[in-house]
């Protein structure tokens, strides 16, 4: 509504949104989607002096697979991805995270490398990224680099890019045989932000889950990986998923007006549950 | 590079050119600049739907995107969805015959979310129809009288349409939770 | 149902009226005249006129909520670029608002409260405006007022409104913390209790509640050509002309407000929003100036529904009748006075709900904190109130064993049945029959989903009030008058809102006149061209304007009707309007040449009439009161719903919501408001809170304030009763409001159902919905006081 004006730039190529950063200064935001940025700047929480337009950008729009990766252009939208034949094949956690962002009309527009560069400790795609261990390509128009999702993501809000980088592609993992997925999120209604968030892969074999990633998000400043909880699960069978799954060391995510701390906790572990049996199940189906 | 660009959009079918802030959302643009006055203020937040409208045939949140952004584009509001001697279409005449208007604010971006949804020609149940409305806020029906009217238009309605398959990401994301 | 009841006024001036069987419009779902237009997208809301030169205006808040204002500076604003001024409380002609506190004894608190427009000294709560900017463009606006300097001083906030009552509070005010006071003492409230066989108590809490109406508030003002001051302002009030005048310092007659279609008020637009700064605006720069909230500016400042804190001690026989009622009630006022202890006096007078209470003893009070003001929502006080009596009855009926069905119907009023407060109910309760209703059509209730599920059933009845406080000497006009073409035109003040109140004037006129509702125009909600009808609030415009349209019509139908008799010779009893004509005994008279007659016989072919209300002695603290209200309306819901048992979710699965509405002019209607209300209920029993924390208001805009969406709501079944004992017109009872009571109350009771134990905390949120089901199932004879 009332927001200050903004100057407007674009870029023809990701690439050049770099040189445009660089130009502009400190004042500068990209915009791809705009479903991250505009609200904030519609509520007066950001103030660009510019804003540079990559919305229609030539490149970051292509899903590849090659050797047992998937890549995933940063302009690709949630919708895009959520809907794409070979990502589902390749890596459906990703899609099955997109299909829970936000309402239609927010998939429609929004992008993975927004997301990821807007970096909210509830969102979807970048709790996948770190489930999956995936990494993102970013560029600075000269140079580019390759950034791990936990190195990426570093607090709320905060992300490793350079003032001067965008993100250019996501790269993960292609499900491998024998695992199985699972994305499980509560919200009070559908599309809200996450009160508690996870994903979770499996590999079993006879039933035993030999291999797991298991990580949350929305309960701390960023997604964060359950390595206490992949040791538990080691040897578990179907059945005995739930009783391995103890209290979360290292899930304390604070109380607010929306849902106290403990309640949060307590979401934590029962999607934890969920999705690891979930993720066992496919995983036993992919056998 | 500038403090004004101009934007050269069709509205419903009609050419509008207009210089204005770059800072300006599709929103502000239509309804400040250009005149169009069917997408409502509701938020800012892209959660309430009343601002929705069409870009190239997406349903997209007019508040948040730069009209900028969408330079060259086609934008349908819901007045683009009456005949063309001014009536009502079949959509709106099935929203007038359920009573699916009460104060009314809702039902431009409500119209325009439900004509993205019914343009794929698949047939959705109650459920499903109220999945793909989910992201248009209501404070006056309680939604039924809006998924009585949409299902009915749908029923009216010809086959599964031919045209090319769009991301709507409408009814398949949402259906079915 | 039974029978049927002449309209108040119509039997009083002792007209003729159709018979049920007879009528031609009246209980038709016609489509409201409105809806093309809304459906085409071309009705224009307050914000969608554009008026050329018009200037943009933005209120300066405050982000404290309890401070003293020690600097304002407004030069950095005023060298924006654009900017026409930048306006403080000395600039204001009479900065203030007055607000009656009516029945309140001097010990208690001040006899009218008021507030400034634009604070200066001190701001009350967080949001509170201290400056108005004026620009050309809302670009130089954004930048302008981030630039006016003001400067706070702390001052000690009190956020808990039992807090403030005690001693040593922080005072809000000068004249102490206590804005209001309501009691009721009837028969021997103690005897009872010794007499009881079962005594239950619950301690209830409701939260404050916004009314998120997709259309934030927003006007359009200008001096039209003779210099009257003009707005077109989303509201449900036009009288606020008088305010407004009031604040400048000019004649009420110079001034003007129109109402348009408004994108929802439901109680939020029933206090001035934007009127006095947009008048402000306009009258100090003699332009157009348009205002217009944003959703988190509104969620901020407009003020809230009252949080209650309701303890009910509750005395029974074995066989479910209720002995005493012993309730206390404290309501969170907020900042400013506003319309609360209007809204504690209804929270007074429903407090032991639609049944015979026996004896009672009642306190309510409402207190100044620094937190969001409170004043006008849907049920107005009525509505909390139903949390603290359904679930008492349901407490109740555990206890002794009886079903929630067969308590209420032990308990519930009937005609000649005297309400605490010492009014007389004079209408037929349909109560039992509405319980039955939700009963039979809802089957079985549902199994559960799964294993970690589990189903629910509960109902919850209530009554609300409709018309006005009797001794506010309410009226309303309305203008009813043919044009020589046979058509119709109705000219009458009320303000339409979304519930179809214009439309039903049409559908009122057709009835009586026999013009084709689409030959009928309303032109509605102009303070200077339309009689007055006043608010569009407390269920009251069915009742009022609706009357008043009546009475208009049928004084111009005897008119015609007479002229047409002396005509032909017929006698006037035999002749009877239809549309385009009237006939009767062999005759039949073309509807214009009827009206030429009229003219050439100087008889007049149109009509003013006003409707008044029922009358009653104004109250005091101490109420008694043969007459309150002018009447109520009672319903009962029932929710299906099912938890998870792992998150504490709730999905509902079914809802029906059954009124007597007395006669339902219009069942789409009906069904609209009764969906729509029970909708809204529904948010405030799962979803809805501002959240509020040391006065500092958290909800930031519609991320953080959730309101059902398409996906969190059933379809709500509307079951309509009709009693015909309603004293609107046809004997329409209101329905408004109503539907908005039993929603929480129901949704606790199905919880309860489901867990064996009930929530008695609102928001119904997942968390609670677990801490329930961690307690363990009460003993049977045994109750137990739910604690968070």
């Amino acid at each position: 509504m009332f927001t200050k004006p903004f100057r407007f730039d674009r870029a023809d190529r990701l690439a050049d949104a770099c040189d445009l950063l660089r130009r502009h200064g400190e004042g500068a935001k990209v915009i791809a989607g705009g479903q991250s940025l505009l609200p904030m700047v519609n509520l007066g929480l950001v103030q660009p002096d510019v804003v540079i337009d990559i919305s229609r950008a030539a490149d970051g729009r292509d899903i590849t697979r090659d050797d047992g990766y998937l890549t995933v252009g940063a302009l690709v939208t949630h919708a895009r991805l959520a809907a794409d034949e070979l990502a589902g094949r390749a890596q459906p956690l990703l899609g099955a995270a997109a299909r829970r962002i936000g309402n239609a009309r927010v998939r429609n527009r929004g992008t993975l490398g927004g997301s990821a560069a807007h970096g909210d400790p509830a969102a979807e795609l970048p709790l996948v990224m770190v489930a999956l261990g995936g990494a993102y390509e970013v560029t600075s128009g000269s140079s580019a680099r390759t950034v791990r999702a936990e190195e990426f993501h570093l607090g709320y809000l905060t992300t490793g890019l350079e003032p001067d980088e965008v993100v250019v592609s996501a790269r993960v993992p292609v499900l491998g045989p024998q695992w199985g997925w699972s994305f499980q999120e509560f919200s009070r209604r559908d599309g809200d932000f996450a009160l508690a968030a996870v994903a979770a892969l499996v590999r079993s074999v006879d039933g035993v889950i030999v291999e797991s990633r298991v990580a949350a998000g929305a309960v701390g400043d960023r997604p964060v990986r359950l390595g206490d909880v992949e040791a538990a699960l080691s040897g578990a069978d179907a059945a005995g998923i739930a009783g391995r799954v103890g209290p979360l060391r290292g899930v304390r995510p604070a109380g607010d007006a929306a849902a106290g701390a403990a309640y949060r906790a307590h979401l934590c572990r029962v999607l934890v549950i969920r999705a690891v049996e979930q993720a066992t199940r496919r995983s036993a189906e992919a056998a | 590079m500038s403090d004004q660009v101009t934007t050269t959009v069709t509205v419903n079918g009609h050419r509008v050119s207009r210089a204005a802030g770059p800072h300006l959302t599709l929103l502000r643009w239509l309804r400040d600049v250009a005149g169009v006055t069917d997408p409502k203020y509701g938020c800012g937040e892209g959660i309430c739907g009343a601002c929705t409208v069409l870009v190239d045939g997406v349903p997209t949140s007019s508040c948040l995107v730069l009209a900028a952004q969408v330079d060259g584009a086609a934008v349908t509001t819901a007045a683009g969805l009456l005949e063309p001697d001014g009536s009502l279409g079949p959509l709106q005449r099935a929203f007038h015959a359920h009573h699916a208007a009460q104060c009314g604010f809702c039902t431009p971006g409500m119209l325009v979310a439900a004509a993205a949804m019914l343009a794929d020609g698949r047939r959705r149940s109650r459920a499903e129809i109220r999945a793909g409305l989910h992201g248009n806020l209501c404070r006056c029906t309680g939604y039924g009288p809006i998924v009585d009217a949409v299902e009915a238009a749908q029923a009216a309605q010809p086959g599964p349409a031919a045209g090319p398959r769009r991301d709507a990401g409408v009814g398949g994301a949402g259906a079915g939770r | 149902m039974t029978g049927r009841r002449r309209p108040v006024a119509a039997a009083a001036a002792g007209i003729r009226t159709s018979k049920a069987g007879e009528l031609r419009v009246v209980g038709q779902p016609l489509p409201r005249h409105d809806q093309a237009e809304k459906i085409a997208g071309s009705t224009r809301y307050a914000g969608d006129l554009a008026v050329p030169g018009m200037l943009h205006a933005r209120l300066v808040r405050s982000p404290v909520p309890s401070a003293r204002i020690t600097r304002r500076d407004a030069a950095a604003a005023l060298a924006v670029p654009g900017v026409a001024c930048v306006l403080f409380g000395e600039d204001v002609p009479h900065n203030v608002i007055r607000i009656d506190v009516p029945g309140q004894a001097v010990e208690v608190a001040a006899l009218q409260a008021s507030m400034e427009v634009l604070a200066t000294g001190r701001v009350r709560f967080h949001g509170e405006p201290v400056a108005l900017v004026v620009a050309e463009t809302e670009d130089a606006l954004a930048e302008a007022c981030d630039l006016v300097d003001v400067d706070y001083e702390a001052l000690p906030a009190v956020t808990d409104p039992e807090q403030a009552l005690a001693d040593g509070a922080p005072a809000v005010h000068e004249q102490g913390n206590l804005l209001g006071e309501w009691r009721i003492d009837r028969g021997d409230v103690d005897a009872a209790f010794l007499a009881a066989d079962a005594v239950v108590e619950g301690s209830y809490r409701t939260q404050a509640v916004d009314h998120a109406y997709l259309e934030p508030e927003a006007g359009v003002g200008w001096l039209d050509d003779d210099g009257v001051l003009t707005l077109r302002v989303a509201t449900q009030v036009v009288e606020h002309y008088r305010d407004v005048a009031r604040i400048l310092g000019i004649p009420e007659s110079r001034v003007r407000v129109i109402a348009p279609y408004v994108g929802g008020g439901f109680g939020g637009k029933e206090d001035m929003t934007v009127e006095p700064y947009l008048a402000l605006a306009v009258w100090r720069t003699r332009r157009p100036v348009r205002m217009q909230w944003t959703r988190q500016e509104s969620l901020l400042a407009r003020p809230k529904r009252h949080p209650m804190r309701l303890r009910y001690r509750t005395a029974a026989l074995a066989d479910g009748t209720i002995l005493a009622q012993d309730i206390d009630i404290t309501a969170d006022a907020g900042g400013y006075a506003y319309l609360s202890a209007l809204v504690l006096l209804y929270s007074a007078v429903h407090a032991c709900g639609p049944y015979r209470a026996g004896s009672v003893r009642l306190r309510a009070r409402c207190a100044y904190t620094n937190n969001p003001p409170t004043s006008a929502f849907r049920g107005f006080g009525g509505m909390q109130v139903v949390f603290g009596y359904e679930s008492q009855m349901d407490r109740l009926a555990r206890r002794l064993g009886i079903s929630a069905a067969d308590i209420r119907k032990r308990n519930a009023l009937a005609r000649g049945d005297v309400l605490p407060v010492g009014q007389v109910i004079e209408t037929e309760v349909l109560l039992a029959e509405t319980i039955d209703a939700v009963l039979a059509r809802a089957g079985d209730k549902p199994a559960p989903s799964g294993p970690r599920k589990a189903t629910g059933r509960g109902i919850a009845c209530n009554m609300q009030s409709y018309g006005r406080l009797v001794w506010l000497n309410d009226s309303a006009a309305a203008w009813v008058g043919f044009q020589l073409d046979g058509s119709l035109t109705v000219r009458c003040g009320v303000p339409d809102i979304g519930g179809g109140q214009a439309s039903s004037l049409a559908q009122i006129a057709a009835e009586v006149l026999a013009v084709p509702v689409d030959e009928i125009t309303v032109h509605f909600g102009d303070s200077a061209l339309t009689p007055l009808a006043g608010t569009t609030t407390a269920t009251r415009q069915l009742l009022m304007s609706g009357n008043a349209v009546y009475e208009a019509s049928v004084r111009l139908r005897d008119a015609v009707l007479r002229t047409v008799a002396e005509e032909t010779g017929q006698p006037a009893e035999a002749l009877r309007m239809e549309p385009g004509q009237v006939t009767g005994g062999g005759t039949l008279v073309d509807i214009r040449d009827a009206l030429v007659a009229c003219r050439r016989r100087n008889v007049p072919i149109e009509a003013l009439g006003t409707f008044f209300g029922p009358k009653g002695r104004p109250v005091v603290r101490d109420l008694r009161a043969d007459r309150v209200f002018p009447d109520f309306t009672f319903g009962t819901h029932l929710c299906d719903l099912e938890v998870d048992l792992d998150t504490g979710q709730v999905r509902l699965l079914r809802y029906l919501a059954a009124h007597d509405v007395g006669r339902a002019i219009n069942p789409r209607s009906v069904h609209g408001q009764i969906a729509g209300g029970a909708a809204q209920g529904l948010g405030m029993a799962l979803l809805e809170e501002v959240a509020v924390e040391d006065g500092v208001n958290l909800a930031g805009g519609f991320f953080q304030y959730l309101i059902p969406t398409a996906t969190d709501l059933p379809d709500i079944e509307p079951v309509v009763l009709e009693s015909g004992e309603g004293m609107g017109p046809f004997g329409a009872r209101g329905i408004g409001e109503p539907p908005i009571g039993p929603p929480c109350a129901a949704v606790a009771s199905a919880i309860h159902d489901a867990l064996g134990s009930r929530p008695t905390v609102l928001p119904i949120t997942p968390e609670r919905v677990l801490a329930c089901a961690a307690q363990s199932r009460p003993l049977p004879g045994q109750d137990r006081v739910s604690r968070r």
